[in-house]
């Protein structure tokens, strides 16, 4: 008789051979041709056919359980010759934790009560490994009702079409562990990766419940509820990252994050779970988390708004400036893309290329104030500066953006621009026009000088008046515009500052004095100077315009002058010119440091105020001050710094 | 432009200044300083370059010696007249005077490179500008001894 090949003929269609032979002989025979009247009272024959049967394990118990038959298939696939198991009790087929739980003996008596059961569990096979099997108690009465035994018809599921080999080659090149589970939560396939996670051997772990290694939160899942089917309760997980706890043999525990799909199989609905170990990417949360903490408290401190940008161009941190600034809500903006805030040139900063790492770009970019245009929420652009610093994190560099809204700073910087501009422009200005307006006054005074000269007395005395009136207001207008043009000189004319002595300064702006200090027979001394960073011309000119107002401004009496230099903490020499003259009263302070502004009447004193004016110029162009202290009637001291001294002295 | 017969006695001088104001001033000033001078006037470089290279109406020009120079003129800058002076082997002996307002240091060092004999700058004060005449004359018209000149062209 030809094996006979039922793999692929439904379970239920051979439930109801066991369940009803009459019914389905008939169907039977006509596949093997059988003669009706053949087949009628074959026993022997239709045991023969069940014997036969390879794909099937099929055998029959006694009331208690104990195996009285044996078929092919049961040899195949639980391993057992059927001398070998006739005789012993079925609870062999169990593992042993479903023996300590009373199973067998549980599943006789639901089959005994219900007539029926299905279920698919756990089957060991001789040798101890296991296989998961879909099976069939069928309880067996007699006419009267009396229970006269069982009938188990099972399969290996790990053979069944759905599970084959194909889905398993997928499963092992998937590189997540993955593990398969039925609907009662119990594993029934797993790769390489798999068994590595979680540390058991593949054996070990078939027909375990997956409550095994994942304790919490994964089993639940896949349970019905009154509410929804275990397909619905699947459906809501599916696709979604879960994270949960994975356990290993040794009792360890690590993080995982696993992701359910469903398979439809014969058996139903399979879950298969890949199953990634997150423990990197828990401590790198949980480090970033830390430093999150430390670091928001500065980030909050920040005046700027700061914004922590990852490398994928995403916002992962920002503070309350940053959300104030552009107009977003934190959730808005954590997990956007920085380019919706500063559209141009950040992102493309920390962008590898073919010639850089991005850590390399990045690089290149620290500590440098980089001049962009942020973008609001509203749409309204504004410019910024942005100072980018690396943080090293778990995940990988991110970068750190401190962003300064320089809309201010921006006009100011216009203002300041226009404002030297043109105070460029009023220097060039005074001296252009000085420099030309000095052409036409020489005719005018040269010419009146010569009127005055030729005609004085030869006309009449109107004329000589007119004439005096002429030449003297021309006379003061050349002083003034000569005053103006050194005034401006100071500025435009100057030189580099170098390394001067000072005290050669002094010496050559008293020999330039030299007439006026011998006809007022002043006494000038000074304290040894140091060398300090001017421009020697023009310190010469602050030396002779002090000491010279110093021997003007002079009571009767020999004026006495001493000039002195002392350092300051800060390297900073100030130099004062000390005399013995008229003094100053404390109200005119501040003006006679202005351009053309006199304390005396002409009569009593030439000039036209320029002197002082010149000095703070020159003092103020060196990046130091002037200023002078005084009591009428007891002389004045002039002091004066020089922000770039230095040297010796 | 004034122009007189040359006698061999008197000394001349080319000014070549296109203000009126300053002509007649400097006009003033050697009248005072009684030395028998002739002033010749060019107004710009062209007519300076026409006097000293005796062309057109003056054909009988003197051959100066001294040329008083301003650097800013029309028609020819006094740059160029003094360049043009300095490369031609008959005129480039002939003392040349910068006399100009300028005192940048740019037209220093430019008109020095260009040869001129001197750099002066007008004085604003007259009695300053009487003064800086009579030395000049004094210095380039009494006491340098220059090369004898043929007086032909």
């Amino acid at each position: 008789m030809a094996q006979l090949h039922i793999g692929t003929m439904p379970l239920e269609r051979l439930y109801d051979l066991v369940h009803d032979p009459g019914h389905v002989s008939a169907k039977v025979a006509e596949a093997l041709n059988l003669g009706e009247e053949a087949l009628r009272d074959s026993e022997e024959k239709y045991r023969m056919l069940l014997d036969e049967i390879q794909d099937y394990a099929i055998f029959m118990l006694d009331p208690q359980g104990v195996v009285v038959s044996w078929n092919a298939g049961a040899e195949r696939i639980k391993g057992y010759k059927a001398d070998e198991i006739v005789g012993h009790n079925f609870s062999t087929f169990f593992p042993p934790e479903d023996i300590q739980q009373g199973m067998p003996e549980e599943l006789l008596r639901i089959t005994a009560a219900n007539g029926r059961h299905e279920f698919q569990g756990m089957r060991v096979r001789k040798g101890g490994s296991r296989f998961l099997a879909s099976i069939i108690f069928i309880a067996l009465c007699d006419p009267a009702g009396n229970l006269r035994g069982f009938s188990e018809i099972s399969r290996d599921l790990s053979e069944s079409k759905e599970s084959a080999a194909k889905y398993r080659g997928l499963l092992e090149a998937a590189p997540d562990a993955m593990v398969v589970v039925n609907q009662s939560g119990e594993i029934v396939l797993l790769n390489v990766q798999a068994e590595k996670q979680f540390g058991y051997s593949r054996d070990e772990l078939i027909g375990q419940k997956v409550k095994n290694i994942i304790p919490q939160g994964f089993a639940e899942r896949l349970i019905a509820d009154g509410t929804r089917t275990a397909a619905e309760a699947l459906a809501q997980q599916i696709g979604t990252g879960i994270e949960l706890n994975g356990l290993r043999k040794d009792g360890t525990e690590f993080p995982i994050e696993i992701m359910l799909s469903p398979l439809e199989s014969a058996e139903g609905i399979l879950v298969t779970a890949a199953i990634r170990n997150i423990t990197v990417r828990r401590d790198a949360e949980k480090h970033l988390g830390q430093m999150e903490g430390r670091y928001r408290g500065l980030l909050e401190a920040a005046p700027d708004a700061m914004v922590v940008v990852n490398d994928s161009g995403d916002i992962v941190l920002l503070n309350v400036q940053a959300e104030k600034q552009f107009g977003y809500s934190r959730d808005e903006l954590i997990g956007q893309k920085v380019k919706n805030i500063i559209p141009e040139g950040f992102a493309e900063r920390l962008i590898a290329d073919g010639t850089r790492t991005a850590a390399e770009a990045l690089a290149q970019q620290i500590g440098t104030g980089i001049e962009l245009n942020g973008h609001r929420k509203d749409g309204s652009e504004f410019p910024i500066e942005i100072m980018l610093s690396p943080l090293e994190s778990a995940e990988g560099i991110l970068v750190t953006a401190a962003i300064r809204d320089i809309t201010t700073r921006k006009k100011t910087d216009a203002h300041v621009l226009e404002l030297n501009r043109s105070n460029e422009e009023l220097g060039q200005f005074a001296y252009v026009a000085s420099h030309d307006l000095q052409e036409p006054l020489r005719m005018v005074a040269s010419f009146t000088e010569l009127l005055a000269r030729r005609y004085k007395g030869k006309l009449d005395s109107d004329a000589d008046e007119f004439i005096g009136f002429a030449v003297d207001g021309a006379r003061r207008m050349q002083r003034l515009i000569q005053d103006l043009l050194a005034y401006s000189r100071v500025a435009t004319k100057g030189n580099d500052l170098l390394h001067t002595s000072s005290e050669e300064a002094l010496r050559r702006a008293l020999m330039n004095l030299r007439g006026a200090i011998e006809e007022s027979g002043a006494l000038v001394t000074h304290d040894p100077l140091p060398t300090v960073m001017a421009d020697e011309r023009q310190l010469i000119q602050v030396f002779q315009n002090l000491i010279g107002n110093a021997i003007k401004y002079q009571n009767p009496g020999i004026p006495q002058i001493h000039v002195s230099a002392t350092r300051n903490a800060d390297k900073k020499w100030t130099f004062s010119v000390k005399d013995n003259g008229l003094g100053i009263d404390s109200q005119y302070f501040e003006k006679i440091f202005v351009i053309f502004q006199r304390l005396h009447k002409r009569e009593e004193f030439s000039g036209t105020g320029i002197g002082l004016a010149i000095c703070k110029r020159i003092v103020e162009r060196h990046g130091g001050t002037i200023s002078v202290e005084s009591q009428p009637g007891h002389g004045s001291t002039f002091t004066f710094d020089l922000a770039r001294s230095e040297g010796k002295s | 432009m004034n122009h007189i017969e040359v006698e061999s006695s008197h000394l001349a001088v080319l000014l070549v200044e296109d203000s009126p104001g300053d002509v007649r001033l400097t006009q003033e000033v050697f009248r005072d300083t009684n030395m028998d001078i002739h002033l010749h006037v060019a107004s710009d470089g062209v007519e300076a370059m026409a006097f000293l290279r005796r062309e057109g109406e003056h054909v009988n020009a003197p051959r100066p010696d001294l040329i008083l120079l301003d650097l800013n003129l029309p028609k020819m800058d006094g740059r160029v007249v003094l360049a043009n002076i300095k490369a031609d082997a008959n005129l480039k002996s002939i003392p040349t005077v910068i006399l100009t307002t300028s005192e940048s240091e740019v037209d220093i060092v430019k008109s020095y490179r260009l040869q001129a004999n001197c750099y002066l700058s007008k004085p604003v004060q007259l009695e300053a500008f009487e003064i800086l005449v009579k030395s000049v004359n004094d210095f380039w018209l009494t006491k340098v001894k220059l090369p004898q000149q043929r007086q032909g062209g």
